[in-house]
């Protein structure tokens, strides 16, 4: 059985993400989140065998290591790394604050590299010829009103999953980025029906992006399916124009 | 000590096709010498982290034989883990 770190498994694009990638890949799912949702407590109930939980704050990102010391290595080689975990910051750049900004760029930057560094040392130990996926967003393509700094930290992933594709190529390891258009989680609740609205009114199909097309592209990047992708970004957005 | 980073760095040379080697000489560089690249030198730090619990090149890159021979030695964590 494979083993997958997915982070952020505590909502629903999470979830589903972890849920497919169990049915498709029969794989072993170490979900990491800060809760024990209702979410995760289904997963763990409905997988037993393909699904265990690690309560951590992604913003402790230098703990890392001893989660992979104490924790990680003790479980399993580990085959794919899903990263999903992502603080939304959504305000104008001009009421920047630094706090906030800091707190989003550990555990939506600093947090992914670190724990990409470990996985990567695992899949060399073991000679895994591995798969990274980072789950990114539409406004680091396209601009949206509120979305600057946010948008920052998925440019950020979508550069550094380009060039680990480059870096660990050599050794089978491949690094893809999924690129979501606005779908309807937690994450976008405060928006407003009528911002949705414009928003979706920007996409080809004038709808929000569905979770599941999400979670299977994701699920697709790291199954035997993909072995000759890396370096790319597939956007499941509904074609926003 | 000395064997096991032996064949941890016979490991690496086998993988690429070249000779290996007998015993460790402070002098030899790893890149000019045994001609390790950037991946071959990350691949013998996890292995050497591995086996020490020391990632070698936490603090600053290095490649003489006698450089690693000198983390491992100063390491508390190695001597306490090799009583």
């Amino acid at each position: 059985m494979k083993t997958t770190l997915i982070t952020g498994v505590s909502r629903g694009l999470g979830a589903e993400i972890a849920e497919q990638v169990i049915n498709k890949n029969d794989a072993f799912v170490i979900g990491i989140s800060r809760t024990f949702s209702d979410e995760v407590k289904c997963l763990a109930e409905k997988y037993p065998d393909n699904f265990m939980h690690i309560a951590f704050d992604l913003s402790d990102y230098e703990n890392l290591k001893n989660i992979y010391w104490n924790t990680l290595k003790k479980i399993g080689q580990i085959e794919s790394v899903i990263h999903n975990a992502a603080y939304a910051y959504d305000d104008l750049v001009s009421n920047a604050n630094i706090q906030t900004l800091e707190y989003m760029y550990k555990v939506n930057v600093l947090s992914p590299i670190i724990l990409t560094k470990y996985s990567i040392r695992d899949m060399l130990l073991n000679n895994i010829k591995g798969s990274i996926v980072f789950v990114t967003s539409i406004s680091a393509h396209k601009g949206f009103k509120g979305l600057s700094m946010y948008a920052s930290t998925k440019g950020a992933l979508e550069a550094f999953s380009k060039n680990v594709a480059k870096e660990w190529g050599a050794k089978g390891i491949r690094s893809n980025c999924v690129c979501p258009g606005f779908m309807e989680t937690e994450m976008s609740s405060n928006i407003s029906s009528e911002m949705k609205m414009k928003i979706f009114n920007r996409t080809s199909l004038k709808k929000a992006t569905d979770i599941k097309s999400v979670a299977s592209s994701v699920a697709f990047l790291t199954s035997d399916e993909s072995n000759s992708i890396t370096g790319q970004t597939i956007i499941v957005d509904c074609g926003t124009i | 000590m000395e064997t096991k980073i032996i064949d941890i760095l016979n490991s690496i040379l086998l993988s690429k096709n070249k000779e290996i080697i007998t015993d460790l000489e402070e002098k030899v560089s790893l890149r000019n010498d045994l001609g390790f690249d950037s991946l071959d030198l990350a691949t013998l730090s996890v292995r050497i982290e591995d086996e020490f619990g020391i990632d070698i090149f936490e603090e600053k890159i290095i490649d003489k034989i006698s450089e690693l021979l000198t983390i491992l030695h100063n390491n508390e964590e190695f001597l306490g883990r090799s009583k």
